[in-house]
């Protein structure tokens, strides 16, 4: 149905990373990594230095007293969201992409990747367990194998994707695997393994539909992330959408039905703010 | 696809294999054979058939079958079973074996091999000195295909992302290009051949334990009991049989009882 060798040699064709990003991905999971080795980096990318300031001055990063300089950006943010601002903006011009494939119009997947972000961001105060701080990056990039899975869905695929669905009653994922051997999220894990990203955050895009199977929090995060992220977007085109979380999931995050129906508001207002500061929407 | 070319392809791949197509599966048959055709250089679903149709028993029906075969497998795939083998199965089968030093396990549908290849690495990372005993892994499938694929142990990226350990990668697997391969001292330690479980059996040793998960699920009650009723005869006293979650032998064959170690269902043959 679909060349198995292709679609692999398609995930390992996208355009790279930028390498100041590569270099801070492979900092960023060095236990050992020094704040001032980050930002040293950094310094040499003056686009994302840009970015990283007006972001650790932004209102979501909460302060009063301004940030003048990266190291001092750095400080303030931590390096798991300065490579998630990294990631995101590297990323940007791809996730941009129009999906016919998955019904998404151009930019309809970087604003459910920005949602889904913004999710992350709002998760952890919500959350008894600790969350992985990758998890910023799994959120952004969580979908990023529909880039290479649309370019290969014909009509065809389409077709019987969705008589598996509609006879066996299979979600999106099962029938990817049933009828291509193969789901997006296995492709994205594929592209971030090119994009050198660390194994915990390919692990995370991996599972983040089946995070039982992941063993590991930040699949449960990501999940999370991108179930919060559909519902903000619903909400947007006054869609009703039954926001249900597996219960393991729920278990395994210490979150409670409570706390997920006050996170859903809180999120969707910072994506709002997001939205509206980064012209995202 | 008519319904005339669906009811021969699923009654043949039910005669060949006991694999149950049930009215509504056209799409999986179409998009199975649609790329079979592909592969043949034949033009569409429609000329295949009639091939088929036309020259019984050519190499094409037996590439239909594989094809219908549903290969799906990953390494050390719902985990707990593995942790199962470590904890108590291996442990308690040595013990009972020691004093001859021999085992015998077999793998059923063994697809590409990732499942054995988990059991070898636990084997190896857990209990070496059993590598040193009369140690036979027989690993068998109906799909000449993947067992190729499973005797040269060569993976993808694709494949070694599912549900392999990175210790393990590195450890157990040498990088070939873009594929990985498993180490050839272990993958040795397979006899590797083909078998069609709805077929005559080959002459098979005694079992200590054997593996079928998620096979049962394809096949009728009846082929079920026939299978079951064959692992049964070859089962040693204290073997066990892992089947996959979904599945079980009550109702079909009750000569089995129902073991839970830890969190795996087992199943051995009840003791007078």
């Amino acid at each position: 149905m679909i060349d198995l060798n292709q679609l692999i040699e398609q995930a390992n064709e996208l355009a790279p990373l930028p390498a100041s990003t590569v270099r801070l991905a492979q900092l960023a999971s060095d236990p050992e990594c020094h704040l001032d080795d980050v930002a040293e980096l950094i310094a040499f990318d003056q686009a994302l230095s840009v970015k990283l300031l007006r972001a650790a001055n932004s209102a979501a990063s909460a302060s009063v007293t301004p940030v003048g300089t990266v190291s001092e950006a750095v400080t303030r943010m931590g390096t798991a969201r300065v490579l998630a601002l990294a990631v995101a903006c590297g990323a940007r011009p791809l996730l941009q992409a129009c999906l016919p494939a998955y019904g998404l119009n151009e930019g309809a997947l970087w604003r459910h990747s920005v949602a889904a972000a913004v999710a992350a961001e709002t998760a952890p105060s919500f959350c008894d367990a600790d969350l992985p701080l990758e998890g910023f990056t799994t959120a952004i990039l969580h979908d990023v194998g529909k880039l290479v899975m649309g370019r290969f869905l014909s009509p065809e695929i389409l077709g019987y994707i969705r008589r598996a669905q509609e006879v066996d009653h299979l979600g999106q994922l099962e029938a990817e695997s049933l009828l291509l051997s193969v789901h997006h999220g296995e492709l994205g894990g594929l592209i971030a393994q090119h994009w050198q990203l660390p194994p915990r955050i390919v692990q995370g895009i991996i599972y983040h539909h089946n995070p039982e199977e992941g063993l590991d929090a930040i699949c449960d995060f990501t999940y999370l992330a991108n179930q919060v992220a559909k519902r903000i977007e619903a909400g947007l085109d006054g869609r009703k959408f039954d926001l249900a979380i597996e219960p393991g999931v729920m278990e395994r995050l210490g979150l409670t039905q409570s706390k997920l129906d006050n996170l859903c508001p809180i999120a969707a207002q910072r994506y709002h703010q997001v939205s509206r500061r980064y012209n995202a929407v | 696809m008519t319904t005339v070319d669906f009811d021969y392809v699923r009654h043949y791949v039910r005669d060949q294999a006991a694999i149950v197509l049930e009215p509504g599966k056209e799409y999986l048959v179409e998009s199975r054979l649609q790329t079979l055709a592909r592969k043949e250089n034949i033009a569409s679903i429609d000329e295949l058939v009639r091939q088929l149709r036309a020259s019984p028993q050519n190499g094409l029906h037996r590439k239909v079958v594989d094809a219908m075969t549903t290969n799906e497998t990953s390494f050390f795939r719902d985990l707990h079973p593995f942790e199962t083998l470590k904890k108590s199965i291996l442990p308690e089968l040595m013990a009972r074996r020691g004093q001859e030093r021999k085992l015998n396990f077999w793998c059923g549908a063994a697809s590409t091999g990732q499942e054995t290849f988990s059991v070898l690495m636990t084997i190896a990372e857990h209990f070496p000195e059993l590598l040193k005993w009369d140690f036979k892994y027989i690993a068998t499938d109906l799909c000449k295909e993947v067992l190729a694929r499973a005797q040269a142990g060569r993976f993808s990226q694709l494949e070694v992302n599912r549900g392999l350990p990175a210790a393990l990668l590195v450890k157990h697997f040498t990088r070939q290009g873009t594929d990985w391969e498993f180490t050839e001292s272990l993958r040795q330690r397979v006899d590797f051949r083909e078998m069609n479980l709805v077929k005559d059996w080959p002459l098979l040793p005694p079992l200590d334990l054997v593996f079928l998960r998620n096979v049962l699920i394809y096949f009728d009650v009846d082929t079920k009991k026939v299978i079951l009723g064959k692992i049964r005869r070859l089962l040693r006293p204290g073997g066990y049989l892992l089947l996959g979650g979904a599945e079980t032998t009550f109702g079909v064959d009750d000569a089995f009882e129902r073991v839970v170690l830890d969190k795996t269902t087992c199943y051995r043959v009840k003791q007078a």
